[in-house]
């Protein structure tokens, strides 16, 4: 019997830079080159496939032989060859390299339904996305289905807008189909910009064809023939691998004229976004195609009324369009029975922060925060506490422990002080100083605010300030009134939603940990021991053993000491950095 | 009849226009909301927050700016709710201001300054910062100071709006700020200095130039007058203090987009002082001219007038007020019997043009027609027509542009239509016709050998059958043809350079036996030259008198130099392109010993022995009241009228150019046209 070998190689943004092209290219050379048998040769092929969430593992290589699927993890060129003689030659995996249990559960406990190609198929491939399945939903939306027929699978699906808002999508596309006109847009917002974010990059680079399938039977449930995917220019591998599948879609007449043979045309382009987070916000990233500055608008009027240039606009999120082919075959009742009563399905999410797996996870909407981070992400890094979650990106908020057993869907989170948003989940452990965290993320906002409505230009800015003062042990009293009232106000009356939000990650930790703004301006002290300016390093004597380790990494000269003597830091000189603490194998350096 | 709906808005109710937004409504009813973005006549931005009203039903607030009404609507502007969040906007923008009013020009009409003092705010609650920006003050004209900027786009607005386009956003959140392409000073971007952003800054960051210790809002005079510079004739508003202008505004109406006021009319008046202006009555004694007493002056002029008798030739600039033209057709035919007399109109127009040009209002035209017509801001041809234009597209009219070549209007214009202009007129109409339109007899008799009906042609008489008010722009010479389209629907204005050439006609002063050019190459004992005309040399004449407020190169020649007031000097009437009369109002006093016009002509009729009518409002309110007459037209261009718009209008200005700082304007711009 001759064996049949797939080999695949994680080509998403992570895999590529820890050096996926060149681990590919190996295999690929070793299948050619080497002088194995004939027979082997001719039925091994190796092939990229995109992101599997499971980033901090990567370089990730499947062997598949025969069917029968092994991982490993962290591959670099140089193992390649082993592998191939011992596992691909031989048959015999190579054990000490192998992903292990911790990879198979954290896959184990997900419900892969957006990503369930990922990671899988060749995204760079329109054909490895038709093998298993692709665009036969589409086919059957275009050739046998009736716009109102494609709006009430979605509508009954549950689908919520995946963008953050949670508008049930059906709903806007229902309204999309109802206003008559003769241009009508279908735009995906690829403009993902949350810190820690990285859903919609790896949907579109490592299924892109699921994207644009999402896109076309919107189009065909809305009559609209002609759509925009935005993306921001940062992500080029996702703009290169869309506009290679855009270009094979229209090979296969998928899109362009008469799609699929109907009488139904749909023309898609791809519009680089330059990078302005608020770009993302549906009305300024409307402007921003028009050619116009990126700022948002009030809305007089729905984007399904007048959107793009003034014309009936449907504009979804990635992760919402990849959604829609599964539901299409797999029907809405499939769908909806995945999630809660008021949200269908499953939602994904960039787990990240001091979580041990980090990486891409899909669970069903309803499941617990506490599953997520302690079955999926495997607990707290280096067996320290858990402290907060933070989810939802800027305009989200932190969750704190007693609130771990929070359903994750929209209203739950809102409810906890949070946010669904996009999928932004930052996990922080008993070493994060929330004071400093909600700063982190303010800074972000102020710099990213349009400048156009005065609260959140202004505002934001003020409020970081105070937080700055915090920080810096110059807090007075008032200033946590102060930050309340500047975030409620900027929240009132804010333009968009990047205003109306901004002030969240301040509001929440001011909810859950006010104690440590309290420390931070009463004690003048940073219970973290994270605020530079609030923390001093000691050297405690009877723990130093002199061996000169602390000393030989420390840049400013400040620490002072002979070997074998107990050493110890001028506190004038210190510039807190913290590498002395990094480097003391003796625990014998105290921060406070 | 237009569709009201019934609102109340603190508890007051009243009826307003269906469709409009609730900072108008409230207005109507009396009641001001505070707002600082907002701009009359354009759609709510909702940048600054402050308009934020409660609306029954509505769980937050919304902002009224961008809000229409709706029947029944109950409408809260002062809770206390609203009250708290405009007072913290306010002290956000504080904490971002230099708070420098008691030095600050703009003080008295800032309406950060106003509000401030509304919510009792003396300074900001937040620490306050200064970013310390450069000011751009490296012209003569607007000094840009963004230190002071509060961010509301207004005059990034009025920019774009009328396609002047200079002015845009950069930088994010905190760091936004106002600049112009690549943050360069104002002379190197496309920037026409017209000032609109000055009208539209409710602070201190667009200012004029020149305005620093010349005096706050409080203690100017102010008066409502027209420019006179060209054929636009704004309307302006004039500062004065101490006797002198300090500032000239634009004096349209709110919301209105004729709210404009080019770089003339705006900053030309300097030269009321320079030293060319003519202060006093100059005679010829042996080659020069020197000084006189008008008493002096008015004699040699009477005497000279008895002796030339019907032999006078009389040619009056249409620049003057209808006040001056109707006193100079009485002083030409009741004291000096002559028929000689006529104006610079027949250098671009015929002068029954102005009897049939219609009436109309631009702004509730929604389509425009522009014919023959190179209207520019930038070339300063007619600039606040073009701007006008410009604010009606993108308020969302349709714009039709024929034309022989392709003009700056052609690029925001949905059809253009360039080539022989007649033709495409004549082609519009044959595509009227075939729609089933109904055409005038006589024209289609006129309508010979129509070239081919094109797909734009089609889509022109589209527009047109399906505008509501149509109106047509049309240059003199093809009033005429323009007429035929005119017929069928829509009103018809014919635009031409001079402010007062349609009054000047109706009052009376038209070409009755020779036109300009005939006048001004023939040979007359005696010319006499009322105002401001573009002659440089002396014709051939054996005595000249000229009237005129500066010494300009035909004064320099003349016999006689009488001073008029300017247009600033005088109050009077006059009647514009849309047949509006319009009132000038005297601002400052004249210079010198000039006097109006009419004052000079009376007094010469007075020395000749013929006391002169005191001209009425009434008569001249009789006299403009015409009842246009369109009727068909050969499609003719009219013959003998050889004139460039540009070079015409700039020749018209000179003097006002040359003696103000609109010279460095030019300069600038020849520097520029070098590059």
């Amino acid at each position: 019997m001759e064996k049949n070998i797939i080999i695949k190689v994680c080509m998403g943004t992570g895999g590529v830079a820890s050096g996926g092209e060149e681990v590919l290219a190996k295999f690929r050379e070793m299948i050619t080159e080497s002088n194995l048998n004939a027979k082997i040769s001719s039925n091994c092929h190796a092939q990229k496939v995109g992101c599997r969430g499971f980033c901090s593992k990567d370089v990730l290589v499947d062997v598949i032989v025969d069917d029968v699927k092994t991982t490993y993890k962290h591959i670099k060129p140089d193992m390649v060859e082993r592998i191939f003689n011992e596992h691909v030659i031989n048959g015999v995996p190579v054990n000490e390299w192998l992903a292990g249990p911790e990879y198979n559960n954290f896959h184990d406990k997900q419900t892969k339904v957006v990503l369930s190609h990922c990671g899988d198929i060749d995204p760079e491939d329109i054909d490895s996305y038709i093998a298993v399945g692709g665009y036969n939903a589409a086919k059957k939306a275009v050739l046998e289905m009736a716009p109102e027929e494609i709006v009430n699978i979605i509508k009954n699906s549950n689908l919520r807008g995946r963008g953050g808002a949670g508008f049930p999508t059906g709903l806007k596309w229902e309204l999309g189909l109802r206003i008559k006109s003769d241009v009508k847009y279908v735009i995906c917002n690829g403009d993902e910009g949350d810190p820690g974010a990285f859903m919609d990059r790896s949907v579109m680079e490592g299924d892109p064809h699921s994207v644009i399938e999402g896109m076309i039977i919107c189009a065909k449930a809305t009559q609209s023939n002609s759509g925009y995917i935005y993306v921001r220019a940062e992500y080029p591998l996702a703009v290169k691998r869309l506009q290679m599948a855009i270009e094979q879609c229209l090979m296969k007449n998928f899109l362009g004229n008469n799609i699929f043979g109907s009488d139904f045309s749909f023309d898609l382009k791809i519009f680089q976004g330059a990078g302005a987070f608020v770009c993302g916000e549906a009305t300024a990233l409307m402007r921003s195609i028009e050619g116009k500055r990126g700022m948002p608008s009030p809305k007089l009027w729905r984007s399904a009324e007048r959107g793009l240039w003034d014309k009936p606009t449907v504009l979804n999120n990635v992760e919402t369009f990849a959604n829609v082919p599964k539901i299409i075959l797999n029907g809405a009742n499939w769908y909806r029975k995945l999630g809660t009563e008021r949200s269908g399905g499953t939602k994904v999410f960039s787990l990240s922060g001091k979580v041990r797996n980090t990486g891409l996870v899909e669970v069903p909407l309803g499941i617990s925060l506490r599953e997520i981070i302690y079955d999926i992400g495997g607990g707290i890094e280096g067996g320290k506490n858990f402290k907060a979650v933070q989810t939802g990106g800027p305009s989200g908020g932190c969750i704190p422990a007693e609130l771990l057993d929070t359903e994750v869907d929209y209203e739950s989170l809102a409810r906890a002080g949070s946010i669904m948003g996009s999928g932004g989940m930052v996990v922080l452990d008993e070493n994060t100083c929330m004071v400093n965290t909600a700063k982190f993320f303010l800074e972000f906002t102020q710099a990213e605010s349009c400048g156009k409505c005065t609260p959140c230009r202004i505002g934001t800015k003020r409020m970081l300030e105070i937080l700055e003062r915090i920080t810096s042990g110059k807090g007075k009293d008032g200033d946590i009134e102060l930050l309340e009232e500047l975030g409620n106000h900027i929240r009132a009356t804010s333009l968009c939603g990047l205003g109306m939000t901004a002030a969240n990650p301040v509001l929440s930790t001011l909810k859950y940990f006010r104690d440590e703004y309290i420390a931070h301006i009463k004690e003048k002290r940073c219970p973290a021991a994270v605020c530079r300016d609030l923390i001093t390093f000691t050297i405690i004597e009877e723990l130093c053993k002199g061996c000169g380790s602390c000393k030989r990494v420390c840049p400013a000269d400040a620490i002072r000491g002979t070997r074998k003597s107990p050493h110890r830091i001028d506190k004038e000189l210190c510039i807190k950095c913290g590498s002395c603490f990094d480097a003391c194998k003796f625990k014998a350096i105290l921060k406070v | 009849m237009e569709e009201v709906v019934k609102i109340n808005i603190d508890g007051k109710e009243v009826e307003v226009p269906a469709g409009i937004n609730l900072i108008d409504a409230a207005e109507i009813a009396g009641i001001h909301i505070p707002n600082l973005c907002y701009m009359k006549g354009m759609k709510g931005v909702g940048a600054c927050r402050l308009c934020l009203v409660e609306v029954e039903g509505l769980k937050a607030p919304v902002i009224a700016c961008n809000t229409k009404v709706r029947d029944n609507m109950i409408v809260k502007t002062k809770t206390e709710r609203v009250q708290e969040v405009r007072k913290f906007v306010i002290d956000l923008l504080l904490s971002m201001h230099p708070l420098d009013c008691m030095t600050c020009t703009k003080s008295g009409i800032c309406n950060l300054q106003k509000y401030a003092y509304e919510f009792e705010l003396k300074e900001s609650s937040f620490t306050r910062k200064k970013f310390g920006y450069p000011v751009d003050a490296a012209n003569p004209f607007i000094k840009r100071d963004p230190d002071y900027c509060i961010l509301c786009g207004r005059c990034v607005r009025v920019c774009k709006e009328q396609g002047t386009n200079v002015l845009d956003f950069m930088g994010r959140g905190i760091e936004s700020k106002v600049v112009t392409a690549n943050d360069r000073p104002l002379q190197e971007s496309e920037c026409t200095f017209c000032g609109s952003c000055v009208d539209a800054c409710p602070v201190n960051a667009l200012l004029e130039a020149d305005r620093w210790r010349k005096g706050r809002e409080w203690e100017y005079e102010k008066y409502n007058s027209v420019c006179m510079l060209c054929g636009c004739a704004c309307e302006i508003k004039v500062s004065v203090r101490e006797g002198d202008i300090q500032k000239i505004n634009s004096g349209a109406k709110d919301g209105s987009v004729e709210k404009y006021l080019c770089a003339y009319g705006r900053f030309g008046f300097d030269s009321l002082r320079a030293e060319s202006r003519l202060s006093t009555p100059l005679k010829r004694v042996n080659g020069e001219l020197k000084e006189t007493t008008w008493e002096d002056a008015i004699n040699i002029v009477s005497t000279k007038l008895k002796e030339a008798g019907k032999n006078t030739c009389i040619i009056s600039s249409a620049s003057i007020t209808n006040e001056d033209a109707i006193t100079l057709k009485r002083f030409a035919t009741e004291v000096l019997k002559t028929q000689n007399i006529g104006s610079t109109i027949s250098l671009y127009s015929d002068p029954k043009v102005f009897k049939n040009s219609g009436k109309a209002d631009i702004n509730s035209s929604d389509l425009i027609i522009v014919i023959g017509l190179n209207l520019s801001q930038w070339d300063r041809v007619l600039p606040a027509i073009d701007a006008a234009v410009r604010k009606r597209v993108n308020r969302g009219a349709k714009l039709i542009v024929i034309n022989e070549a392709e003009t700056g209007l052609s690029t925001v214009a949905s059809i253009n239509l360039r080539g022989n202009e007649i033709e495409s007129i004549k082609a519009i109409i044959t595509a009227l016709k075939q729609s089933g339109a109904e055409i005038d007899k006589q024209t289609e008799e006129y309508l010979s050998d129509v070239r081919e009906i094109t797909e734009e042609i089609t889509k022109s008489a589209g527009m047109i059958l399906n505008a509501k008010s149509p109106l047509i722009l049309v240059s003199p010479e093809l009033f005429n043809a323009a007429s035929n389209l005119a017929l069928i629907k829509g009103d018809i204005i014919a635009v031409y350079p001079e402010s007062n050439a349609r009054g000047v006609a109706l009052m009376g002063i038209e070409t009755e036996s020779k036109s300009y050019a005939e006048m001004t190459d023939s040979k007359y004992s005696l010319l006499y030259i009322a105002g401001n005309v573009p002659l440089q040399n002396r014709p051939d004449t054996d005595f000249l008198i000229v009237q005129n407020s500066y010494m300009n190169d035909i004064a320099k020649n003349a016999d006689i130099v009488l001073p008029v007031a300017e247009y600033l000097e005088t109050s009077g009437t006059i009647i514009d392109y849309a047949g509006r009369i319009k009132h000038l109002n005297r601002a400052i006093d004249s210079h010198g010993k000039s006097k109006s016009h009419r004052e000079i002509f009376r007094e010469i009729a007075k020395k000749m022995g013929t006391t002169l009518k005191m001209p009425v409002e009434s008569e001249i309110k009789k006299a403009a009241d015409v009842k246009a007459k369109i009727s068909a037209m050969p499609f003719e261009k009219t013959k003998n009228l050889h004139f460039e718009p540009d070079k015409f209008i700039e020749t018209l200005n000179l003097t006002v150019i040359n003696n103000s700082r609109l010279i460095w304007l030019k300069e600038a711009f020849e520097v520029k046209a070098e590059k």
